[in-house]
């Protein structure tokens, strides 16, 4: 009944949930344009340490950036779970982002989000804005801005 | 009637006016007595003006107008051209430009009035021609009379299409046509006149035009026969003229023909009274030819009398309103490039030469469908060929589209160096060449900016005063030169002087004061590191500031605008004896011949436009100059780029005794740079890395090869 009364009232936003390293991981749904499979990154030339280089996805030139480097862990491993989740930003165009596994899709209300992000001694907790609760695990709630910083020219 | 279709027409032609307007006023400060040219800005004026009434702009056709006054006194010459009309004229013309650019902005042009301009072009007719301006002023208000508001304007229904010529009176009617002109004549007693309006060749706007000419008869009477009809003339289906006969109770056929003639751009009105039986008679004998041409009494002159043609304005003031108002506050965006025909025709060609392609190459793979042996790959191969050639030449037909003539920029110059010329009390002559040059639409129109800050600083900081040019043994008028021309895959525009050049002491001292270098590392600068000095953020050199130049905000604006079309700056300078700033742009934006090579794994693209030679030299071949490999080819001495290094890859465990070397140019300096591999010739269609990764100078896009591979797209620019 309570459970009910919580839908009414407040609004949901539905979350992708991914592993990366041994951690879960949201990402805001809205801001997902497509997740590929791993395919063949070319790399840029000087480019920052944390972005691998490009790939083309359907013609497009798309930049691809490797969320553990961005995090301060190790590099990637690639398994076949790996997938490039594609954000479509308003200010950067698509950006992929390398995770290692795709698991769920869950819905979660403002309620379940753990706001008070106190434990800013870890290194990742710049990029995330809240703590999730799904079931029995935690989905740390990514900021995607704070990722995805634009560069300074 | 909507007029906010015209609305792109308009500004484009308001453009091309006021350019017209500005190169020939300057000539006439050259030449104040030529005839030819001050008819030419009479025209441009009253094109001008007519215009602005038509799409209901008040205060521009106001301004317009008063100018035009002043023109037609200038031509008879009444007022003389000196350099303080000169002056008010160019005023004038950028307060017009103002318009322009509210309306472009708004739909609408806004609410300055210009009174103070409006009171100065006044001023010039009252001191010098008192009496003629009376004329001007009298007949206003006389033509505005005859345009007063139309009477409710019946759709005369009128609408079948006598299949005639143009003349009225060779005009045939059919039974229903000839009905309204018995009942016009019988039951209301009124006069019927035949009427023939030809419209300047060069209108745009001849619908516009046609509404006009109907709108000042409906003040006389009611039109009852249209040819063409009057659908067809709202559509624009007619050629230069158009006829009406109408009823009216008025006699004074001059009255009618000069409120009609006050419409602009009409060339010619041809009126006389008719009568039904003319046009039964002609029904009845068809055969019968046409009379004789009516008496062409319609003076020329008179389309560009003095007499101010204001009658359009309210007419379509009134029409136009409520569509401005609905549009205000939109942006008027849209972007036009004006096709040669021809070029859209050797599109058209291509593309069915496309289409064909595309057939056989169905045809080739359904056929070997049926045939066991598989594919014929002889004339599969000879299909692609023929592809590959259709889609290089379709490639350049639509870049070609793309392309327009740098003139559009450039040709307001001369008018800003004439303005700095006075405002700076120093003589000067700006000197351009290459005008025709053509670049890619996008690049051409964010060009202006870049170009009139060098130009600017030319003339503020580069031409002496002319003092200090007698005693320096120079003309003391400066020269200001704009070069433009192609080169490669580039086009080059060179800004310069013949003034003082850069002083590289003094910019040295100005870096020391304000603390970008110490003085020791100052004097082992080289020059060109001094002068890059001058395209630091708010690096100025200008001793006192002025509202020209000197803010500071001039060479690193330029440097960041070109850098953003894909371009580069360099200055060469000569202390004494001028500048020269060379702007290097891309021609093309999108696609580009390049040359595929191989690094270790990696493929990387190289402009074929930027490509002078491939050589293989052995390893024996490379010596050193101040610790850098350098490679002596045909006389010149050219340095080695090893690309494994600068991008970053691991060195080879064995290093190969010869080395493939891709020499590249960029104006004078060459570079010779190492690759492992060639793979080939390529057209590659440049993407952009996307904003995250796009902070690196080395790399300008990426390509997506045939295979699906993304190989990038090396600089050269950047290399050297």
């Amino acid at each position: 009944m309570a459970a009910e009364l919580e839908t009414l009232d407040e609004e949901k936003i539905q979350y992708i949930v991914v592993m990366i390293g041994s951690e879960q991981y949201g990402l805001d749904i809205s801001v997902v344009d497509n997740i590929v499979r791993m395919q063949k990154i070319t790399r840029v030339p000087k480019a920052p340490s944390y972005y691998p280089g490009v790939i083309n996805l359907r013609g497009e030139v798309v930049p691809v950036m490797s969320a553990r480097l961005k995090m301060g862990l190790e590099e990637d491993e690639i398994t076949k779970d790996t997938r490039i989740i594609i954000l479509r930003l308003e200010a950067q165009g698509l950006v992929g982002i390398l995770v290692d596994e795709v698991k769920e899709v869950i819905t979660l209300g403002e309620s379940e989000i753990d706001r008070s992000n106190q434990n800013s001694n870890k290194q990742d907790t710049t990029y995330i804005n809240g703590i999730g609760k799904s079931g029995d695990s935690l989905v740390s709630i990514f900021e995607i801005n704070a990722i995805i910083d634009e560069v300074e020219v | 009637m909507d007029v906010s279709q015209y609305l792109d027409i308009f500004i484009d032609e308001t453009n091309e006016h006021i350019q017209a307007l500005s190169d020939n006023i300057m000539a006439l400060e050259q030449e104040p007595e030529n005839k030819d040219t001050i008819n030419e800005i009479f025209r441009a004026a009253h094109s001008l003006k007519g215009m602005a009434g038509t799409m209901g702009f008040k205060r521009m056709q106001h301004l317009t107008h008063d100018m035009e006054n002043v023109f037609s006194e200038v031509r008879n010459d009444a007022v003389k051209v000196d350099s303080n009309l000169i002056d008010i004229l160019f005023k004038c013309l950028d307060a017009v430009e103002g318009y322009l650019e509210t309306v472009k902005a708004t739909s609408d042009e806004g609410t300055e009035d210009n009174a103070a301009l409006i009171k100065m072009l006044n001023d010039v007719l009252d001191g010098n021609s008192g009496g003629s301006s009376d004329d001007a002023a009298e007949e206003a208000p006389a033509a505005a009379e005859a345009s007063a508001p139309a009477p409710s304007a019946d759709d005369a229904a009128g609408s079948e299409d006598p299949n005639g010529t143009n003349h009225f009176l060779a005009l045939k009617l059919d039974d229903e046509g000839l009905g309204k002109l018995r009942s016009a004549v019988e039951d209301d007693g009124l006069k019927l006149y035949g009427m023939t309006v030809h419209i300047q060749k060069e209108c745009l706007l001849k619908a516009a035009r046609a509404f006009l000419v109907f709108k000042a008869l409906e003040d006389y009477g009611e039109i009852l026969i249209y040819d063409p009809s009057s659908q067809d003339i709202e559509d624009e289906k007619f050629d230069l003229g158009f006829s009406v006969i109408f009823a009216s109770e008025s006699e004074d056929i001059e009255a009618i023909k000069t409120s009609v003639l006050a419409v602009s751009e009409i060339e010619q009105v041809d009126l006389l009274p008719v009568t039904v039986e003319q046009y039964e008679k002609a029904a009845e004998a068809e055969s019968e030819a046409a009379p004789a041409p009516a008496a062409e009494a319609a003076e020329p002159e008179a389309v560009a009398a003095p007499a101010p043609a204001t009658a359009p304005a309210p007419a379509a003031e009134s029409a136009s309103t409520p569509a401005a108002k609905k549009a205000a506050n939109k942006p008027v965006t849209t972007r036009t490039v004006r096709v040669d025909l021809e070029k859209l025709d050797a599109l058209m060609n291509q593309v069915s030469e496309l289409i064909i392609a595309k057939n056989s190459l169905v045809s080739i793979s359904s056929s070997s469908e049926n045939s066991s042996g598989g594919l014929d790959t002889q004339s599969w191969q000879s299909q692609i060929e023929y592809l590959e050639r259709i889609t290089t030449n379709l490639h350049e037909s639509v870049m070609k589209v793309r392309m327009v003539p740098i003139e559009s920029t450039v040709n307001k110059f001369p008018r800003m160096i004439r303005d700095l010329s006075r405002k700076l009390g120093k003589p000067m002559n700006l000197v351009m060449t290459g005008e025709e040059t053509e670049l890619d639409r996008t690049v051409v129109d964010q060009l202006g900016d870049p170009l009139q800050h060098l130009l600017r600083n030319s003339a503020d900081h580069g031409i002496e005063s002319p003092e200090e040019r007698r005693a320096a043994g120079k003309p003391e008028e400066g020269t200001i030169f704009l070069n433009a021309f192609q080169e490669g895959n580039n086009v080059i525009i060179q800004v310069g002087d013949d003034g003082g050049g850069i002083n590289t002491e003094k910019v040295k001292a100005k870096a020391i004061e304000r603390g970008m270098v110490t003085p020791e590392e100052a004097d082992n600068l080289s020059q060109k590191e001094i002068i890059d000095f001058l395209f630091m953020p708010s690096f100025s050199m200008a001793k006192t500031i002025t509202d020209i130049s000197g803010r500071g905000v001039g060479l690193d604006v330029v440097k960041s605008n070109i850098e953003a079309l894909g371009g580069n700056v360099e200055v060469k300078s000569t202390l004494g004896s001028g500048s020269t700033f060379t702007v290097r742009l891309p021609l093309t934006l999108a696609i580009i011949q390049a040359l595929m090579v191989e690094i270790r794994d990696e493929k990387y693209a190289i402009a074929l436009g930027s490509i002078q030679i491939i050589e293989d030299i052995s390893i024996e071949d490379i010596k050193y100059v101040e610790a850098k490999e350098v490679v002596h080819l045909r006389g010149s001495v050219i340095p080695i780029i090893r690309l494994d290094q600068l991008l970053d890859f691991e060195p080879l465990d064995s290093e190969p005794s010869n080395l493939t070397v891709v020499v590249v140019k960029k104006g004078d300096l060459q570079a010779g740079l190492v690759v492992d591999n060639l793979i080939g010739q390529q057209e590659i269609v440049i993407k952009s890395l996307g904003k995250v990764i796009d902070n690196n100078k080395l790399i300008s896009g990426a390509t997506i090869l045939g295979d699906g591979e993304v190989a990038m797209i090396l600089d050269v620019n950047a290399l050297m």
